[in-house]
């Protein structure tokens, strides 16, 4: 037999110790053998320039900052008498168990495709890892006050910009401590490991995707040597992103919500302009250079790709969509580009598609429905409840889940695993790529099964005849979803004895069986929707914007559950602080039209609220809603309460106004502004119900209205908001301004004739 | 592959006759890849190390087989196990030219049989590698394998020469008879 294949992988981390390490020794594979993946493995770093001045915007990539890109290369090779071995490790070796890597980064089956790529993560071992961390954080603290004072005497080190050392790379909370916003730890962190699988057949290599690890795999085809790799990793960690801007929590959260490609230009722009400056030596230090107010004259800057960018051949251009930053990484002198996404949410990894994974489940569904034997936790619209609802239960109630793709790519089952996480964490919700293992195979059966919870990724069928492995199977071939037959049954919890008894009426509904007709949750009426919106063409981003919106509805409705069984909910922050509870007055939580409509969606929610109440997403949801409680502006003032209200109630002339006042009161300042719009997103209403106060049978509401809005015009995300407006509501904030003008004028000249009155009553005399 | 993939699985629709599960095993490069593709294609293919296994559908003498082939290196053997529930025939592939492992492969093979959830397969042996001088016979294959320590359990040795397909109608002609008589097949 001739021994043909040879994966190569690459990967990056410091120290990995897995958990059940029989360390073996990495050996080199005897030339006859070729099956390598190369896999690239990068720990997105926390970078912080503190040196600079307040007002100067930061980079989320400074120049010169120590950290890398990537931090390991890795390659693997499978050797016909011992298997996969690891071949070469740059730029030093990688702990832990290296027969184990070299496993997972070759796929089953690598032998029958000439091309594979998957992602995996590494877990550190906590608790040597916590005691490093904390090591290493002592030390750049105080490596950093060194600096400082040096600075302080003048002597400039040669990166002065302070690169984190704890390495926590999966965070959206990657503000240094020394910024406003502390970050949310996750625990330790994940190394992400993208593996890149060729099979090398005859020495005829074939080209696809993945271009710039393709071609360093070609490269180490030519050459295994370790320099190979040295030149890939400078080339991928000299990848320049000092000109994306760092933007702050809320301005993130605006950013991925929206569709809009010009939010926060202003930024990239001028990042740009003080590159500019910076390189022709001018001093900006007392230039007004706040986001919020107006930038300075600027030497033209065209957007990328634009007629005049390729005709000005300027060095810098603002990228065409403020999502994505792109830059370049130069390989063997081919520029190879790349985009960075700008505001990266919690849970999501890599290049998946919501779309795809809904299509995949959906259509199948739609030609031949699916009946499920009912699970409270997963059926919660009965037998017929849509297979994606039944998935985001499974993953919300922490169900062992396996996507199975016999005969696919490990790439394409690892891209159905890496949209599930996003799909139940909707940027919101953490702790399933945690417990994601994108792909894997009967090797790691033992381990993976010691995990619970988990999602993972699977080619081989033969997990299909094992239920007691899997809660929920997901055949991606088929299109079908299975539910085991040896799920264990939903126990009955305190919470659900509760509702059923405070809500003796609705106490049937409870579990999905009897609810199969009348939508209680909602849900179908929510998949029927998103069906619409993938039909007519709406974008990845829209489609996920619309499950972040869901996900954050099941949070507050189970919020609102908490607090109507125990009478008092974790997810909900309430503060002694004597503002904050006067802001409380105005009420908080999710809004009903009705007590009824209430209870009977609670009813539809409870089994799977309960079951999410003993969940790692939901425990670290708590962490998240008291630290971003802490972030946030307008403590107390629950800001979606009030939107939703206008939005869901009907309200007398009395209620609408009091919160039209509270609205134009307390949204003032620039991260208030933020936060009013997150909870009116673009996608939804937008600022059509706040607008709604231009109409208020009040005047003062009216002209309050008219200022708040004015505000947020000015406001550099809000005018994107204000240009959605409708021309109707334009129209009236035009001629109550207009109205405010003459009224102000008319009390001006009174004002001025009634001060000439008291100065000098003869003049008063004649004018009356 | 896929055309005749499902036509062979409208076919079982049709007639409603029932997949047989069927696992082969043995040491590596004893030539169950081949094996297989011969079986499904009749192809000779130049087959390459099985990173992990392959899995085919065919229909013989109306029997739909679900044919699982599983890698062979010592490394990957305990994985073996997880291929044991629901199988009704075990194929076992020995390279009868191998002198100096057959002592390993009898090892292997009482292990797989010992398994609770192996206890009711079937075994057919392919003696394979006829062809080359020294070969061991089935008798001597049956003997160093230690079959007739294996009790009630319906198993036959089946020389075969797997690159031009030499015996392995034969062999699967034993495995369909034998499994029309199984409880779980026909019977039921």
């Amino acid at each position: 037999m001739s021994q043909i294949a040879r994966p190569t992988a690459m990967a990056s981390d410091p120290d990995l110790s897995d958990t059940n390490a029989k360390s073996k020794t990495p050996s080199t594979a005897s030339s006859s053998h070729q099956n390598n993946t190369l896999s690239v493995a990068s720990r997105r770093g926390r970078y912080d320039a503190s040196g600079r001045k307040r007002k100067k915007l930061r980079s989320q990539y400074p120049r010169g900052s120590t950290e890398n890109h990537v931090e390991y290369i890795l390659v693997a090779s499978f050797d016909i008498d011992r298997g996969p071995v690891m071949e070469h490790q740059y730029p030093v070796a990688i702990t832990g168990d290296e027969h184990m890597l070299a496993e997972l980064m070759l796929p089953d089956q690598a032998h029958v495709r000439n091309q594979d790529w998957t992602i995996f993560f590494l877990h550190k071992d906590p608790s040597q890892e916590e005691e490093e961390a904390e090591r290493r954080a002592r030390e750049e603290r105080r490596a950093r006050r060194a600096r400082r004072r040096d600075r302080a005497k003048g002597i400039i080190h040669e990166s002065d910009d302070e690169a984190d050392g704890t390495g926590l790379d999966d965070d959206d909370w990657d503000d240094d401590s020394s910024d406003s916003e502390p970050e949310i730890n996750e625990g330790p962190p994940l190394i992400y490991v993208l593996n890149l699988v060729n099979t090398k057949q005859d020495k005829t290599v074939k080209r696809g995707a993945i271009p710039l690890l393709l071609l360093a795999l070609e490269e180490y085809f030519k050459a295994p040597v370790p320099e190979t790799l040295a030149m890939l990793y400078n080339a991928v960690n000299e990848m320049d992103l000092s000109l994306m801007p760092k933007l702050s929590y809320l301005e993130r959260h605006l950013l991925q919500v929206s569709d809009n490609k010009d939010l926060f230009v202003e930024k990239f722009e001028q990042m740009i302009q003080e590159r500019i400056a910076e390189e022709q030596g001018e001093d900006l230090a007392d230039q007004p250079l706040d986001a919020s107010r107006e930038p300075p004259k600027r030497p033209s800057i065209f957007r990328s790709g634009t007629k005049q960018h390729i005709e000005g051949h300027s060095a810098y251009a603002v990228p065409r969509d403020t999502h994505e930053f792109e830059s370049k990484v130069v390989y063997k002198g081919i520029p190879i580009p790349i985009k960075v996404p700008v505001a990266v949410m919690p849970e999501t990894v890599g290049d998946f598609s919501l779309i795809k994974l809904i299509q995949n489940f959906s259509e199948p569904h739609a030609k031949n429905p699916q009946t499920f034997p009912l699970h409270p936790h997963l059926t919660t619209n009965g037998p017929n409840t849509h297979p994606i609802i039944v998935l985001v239960n499974a993953l919300l109630t922490e169900k062992r889940i396996i996507f199975l793709g016999h005969n696919m790519p490990s790439g394409e089952v690892a891209e159905a695993v890496l949209a599930a996480c996003a799909l139940a964490s909707g940027g919101i919700l953490r702790g399933f790529t945690r417990h994601a293992f994108p792909y894997t195979d009967l090797t790691k059966i033992d381990d993976l099964l010691k995990v619970p919870g988990f999602i993972a990724g699977v080619t081989n069928p033969t997990f299909e005849h094992h239920p007691e492995w899997w809660d929920l199977l997901c055949d991606l071939p088929s299109g079908k979803i299975k539910i085991s037959s040896k799920i264990e049954a939903a126990p009955i919890t305190e919470g659900l004895v509760y509702f059923q008894q405070q809500n003796p009426a609705y106490a049937n509904l409870v579990g999905g069986g009897a609810a199969a007709n009348n939508d209680l949750t909602g849900d179908a009426a929510f998949m029927a929707d998103i069906l619409r919106s993938i039909a007519s063409r709406a974008g990845e981003r829209v489609i996920r914007a619309k499950w972040r919106g869901w996900i954050q509805k099941f949070t507050r409705i189970a919020a609102a559950f908490e607090e109507s069984v125990f009478g008092t909910s974790a997810l909900h922050i309430t503060s002694d602080d004597p503002e904050a509870a006067t802001l409380a007055q105005y009420g908080h939580g999710y809004v009903w039209a009705d007590e009824a409509t209430k209870v009977r969606e609670l009813a539809g929610n409870v089994t799977r609220i309960e079951a999410w109440r003993n969940t790692r997403s939901y425990y670290s949801y708590i962490q998240d809603v008291a630290q971003s409680y802490t972030l946030r502006p307008l403590k107390g003032l629950d800001l979606a309460h009030l939107h939703d209200r206008l939005r869901t109630q009907r309200l007398t002339p009395q209620q609408s106004r009091e919160i039209y006042d509270a609205l134009c009161k307390y949204v003032r300042s620039y991260d208030e502004i933020c936060l009013l719009l997150s909870v009116a997103p673009e996608s939804q209403a937008g600022l059509f119900y706040v607008a709604l106060g231009l109409f208020h049978k009040d005047r003062d509401v009216r002209f309050r209205t008219a200022d708040l809005l004015e505000r947020i015009a000015e406001h550099e995300a809000g005018q994107h908001w204000w240009r959605a407006l409708s021309r109707f509501e334009k129209l009236a904030y035009m001629r109550i301004k207009r109205e405010a003008e003459a009224e102000a004028r008319a009390k001006a000249m009174q004002e001025r004739e009634g001060g000439f009155g008291i100065g000098s009553p003869t003049d008063n005399r004649r004018a009356s | 592959m896929g055309a005749s993939m499902s036509i062979s699985s409208l076919f079982g629709k049709l007639f409603g006759s029932k997949e047989v599960r069927i696992l082969m095993l043995g040491l590596d490069a004893a030539g169950k890849t081949t094996i297989l593709y011969k079986l499904k294609l009749n192809q000779t293919m130049t087959t390459i190390p099985t990173v992990g296994f392959n899995v085919e559908n065919f229909t013989y003498k109306n029997i739909k087989f679900n044919m699982w082939d599983v890698g062979g290196q010592d490394k990957i053997r305990p994985l073996w196990r997880h291929y044991y529930s629901g199988t009704q025939a075990l194929v076992f592939v020995v390279d009868s030219a191998d002198h100096a492992r057959i002592d390993e492969a009898k090892t292997e093979l009482h292990r797989i049989l010992n398994d609770r959830e192996m206890s009711e397969c079937l075994l057919l042996v392919f003696a394979n590698k006829q062809d080359i001088a020294g070969a061991m016979d089935p008798q001597k294959i049956t003997e160093k394998l230690e079959l007739h320590k294996l009790g009630d359990r319906p198993w036959y040795v089946q020389p075969a020469i797997a690159i031009d397909g030499e015996g392995l109608t034969e062999g699967f002609s034993w495995l369909s008879d034998n499994i029309k008589k199984l409880p779980k097949y026909g019977g039921k």
